[in-house]
C-alpha cells in the first residue's frame, strides 16, 4: 500500500449560486496515475484548480503530504495561461528562477523537435506548440505532482507520442503521481491506473482499470430489460437497444438469457456522460 | 526479440495481456532461459504502458518463477522444463473446455464432438 499524497474533505464549489464541486471526499495514492473523465462543465478542471491551488474551494479541505515542496507541484490549465510577451528563452528562465530549476537542467529535446526559435514571443506560438512548451517547462520541474488539463488534444500524433515517452520516464524515474483529465482516451488510454467519472461536482465512478471492465456491462437485445437490472444508460436504434449495467455483480439476470457483454474504457465513459444527459433533458 | 499483441480496447486488463505475452513467448520457447528481458522503464515506453503496470507483471511473473530479478542486472528468464509442461496442458485444457461449453450451447451431444474430433484426428 502506497501512502496518500493528496487527501480531500468535504471540498466544495460554488459560482454564482451553481455548485460546481459538491462536497467531495477522495484520496491520491504516490506513484499512482489517475484518469478524471466526464462530461462538459461537470467540474473536472475546476477540480483540479483547485488541487494547484489556482481556486480556493468554498468548503473543505485539500491536505497534502508534508514532504512534498510547493516546486514540486506541476500544473496545466485547460487555458495554458503564460506571459504572452515573453520570448521563449525569458519564459523558460523565468520558470527555471520561480521552480528552483537550474538551467542546464531543462530538457530542450522535444522543444528541438519542433525547431522554435527561442528569440519569438510565447503569443505567437499555436496552441499546439504551446502545450509541447509548456509540458517541457513543467518536465524540468521534476514534479512529484502533476496536474494535466487536456494536453494532449491539441498536439500532432508523432509529438503526443513523445510527449506520452517522457511522461512514462517521468512516472519510472520520479514516481511522480499523475492526474489528468482527458477525452480522448487512445493513446493515454494504458496508463491511468485508476478512473473517476464526475457528473455535478461529485464523484460517480471510481475504479480501478484492472477492476473497472469487471464491474460495466453491456446487454445489446431487442426487447425491454428486468426492472431489478440497474442500468445508467440505454441507447436505442431502430434494430437494438444496447443497455449499460452497473454496478454489475457476478450471477446477475441468471435465467434470463442476457449476455453481459465487455466495454472498453471509452464505452464506459460514453456511457456515464450519456445517461447524465438523458437525466438532464426530463 | 519479444513481440507483443496489446489490445487497449480489450477488456481483459493490460497487465494480463502483457503477462500472458511473456508466457506464451517462454512456453513456445522464444524466450529461453536465461534471456535477458527489457527494463522496467523500456518495456514502458515501448508499450505505452503504466511503469507501474510493467512492474507488476515482471513481479507476478518473478513471484510464479517464470523469470528472475537480480539486483543491478534486471531480469532474466528461467524456466524448467516440468513446468512448462504442466502449464502447456493446463492451457490447452483451458482452451478445450471453452470449446466444449460452446458446443453444448450449440445443442451438440457427446456422441457427436466424439464423432467429430474422431473424424478430425483420422483426417490428419
Amino acid at each position: 500500500m502506497s501512502k496518500d499524497i493528496i487527501t480531500i474533505h468535504g471540498l466544495s464549489l460554488a459560482f454564482g449560486g451553481k455548485k460546481i464541486l459538491d462536497n467531495l471526499d477522495t484520496r491520491f495514492e504516490k506513484g499512482k496515475t489517475v484518469l478524471i473523465a466526464g462530461n462538459n462543465g461537470a467540474g473536472k478542471s475546476s477540480f483540479l484548480k483547485c488541487l494547484a491551488g489556482v481556486l480556493f474551494p468554498d468548503a473543505g479541505e485539500i491536505r497534502l503530504d508534508a514532504s512534498v515542496p510547493r516546486e514540486k507541484i506541476a500544473f496545466i490549465s485547460d487555458r495554458m495561461s503564460l506571459f504572452e510577451n515573453f520570448t521563449l528563452a525569458q519564459g523558460i528562465a523565468f520558470h527555471c528562477r520561480v521552480f528552483n530549476v537550474k538551467k542546464d537542467d531543462f530538457d530542450r529535446s522535444l522543444l528541438c523537435k519542433l525547431k522554435l526559435d527561442m528569440d519569438q514571443k510565447i503569443k505567437d506560438l499555436s496552441i499546439g506548440e504551446r502545450a509541447v512548451y509548456q509540458f517541457s517547462l513543467l518536465m524540468a520541474q521534476k514534479p512529484e505532482i502533476l496536474l494535466l488539463d487536456e494536453i494532449i488534444h491539441n498536439i500532432d500524433p508523432y509529438l503526443r507520442e513523445l510527449l506520452l515517452e517522457a511522461l512514462i520516464g517521468l512516472i519510472d524515474e520520479l514516481n511522480t503521481s499523475v492526474i489528468m483529465v482527458n477525452h480522448t482516451f487512445s493513446e493515454m488510454g494504458r496508463l491511468p491506473e485508476r478512473v473517476l467519472i464526475m457528473e455535478n461536482g461529485r464523484f460517480v465512478f471510481d475504479e480501478t482499470s484492472d477492476e473497472m471492465h469487471a464491474k460495466i456491462k453491456k446487454i445489446v437485445t431487442e426487447k425491454e430489460i428486468a426492472d431489478d437490472i440497474p442500468v445508467i444508460f440505454e441507447n436505442r436504434t431502430p434494430l437494438y437497444r444496447e443497455y449499460y449495467v452497473y454496478p454489475y455483480s457476478e450471477g446477475m439476470g441468471a435465467g434470463s438469457g442476457y449476455e453481459f457483454l465487455d466495454v472498453d474504457l471509452t464505452g464506459i465513459v460514453k456511457s456515464f456522460i450519456g445517461g447524465y444527459y438523458a437525466k438532464k433533458r426530463i | 526479440m519479444l513481440k507483443f499483441n496489446i489490445d487497449a480496447a480489450s477488456p481483459v486488463p493490460v497487465y494480463q495481456q502483457v503477462k500472458q505475452a511473456i508466457t506464451l513467448d517462454i512456453m513456445a520457447n522464444r524466450l529461453k532461459d536465461g534471456d535477458q528481458l527489457p527494463s522496467i522503464r523500456t518495456l514502458a515506453r515501448i508499450l505505452k504502458l503504466n511503469p507501474n503496470t510493467v512492474a507488476k507483471v515482471y513481479y507476478s511473473l518473478e513471484q510464479e518463477g517464470y523469470i528472475e530479478g537480480r539486483r543491478g542486472s534486471g531480469y532474466q528468464v528461467k524456466c524448467q522444463k516440468g513446468k512448462m509442461d504442466n502449464l502447456k496442458l493446463s492451457i490447452i485444457e483451458h482452451e478445450f473446455k471453452a470449446f466444449l461449453e460452446k458446443a453444448f450451447s450449440l445443442g451438440f451431444t457427446k456422441e457427436d464432438i466424439e464423432k467429430l474430433m474422431r473424424r478430425l484426428l483420422t483426417n490428419e
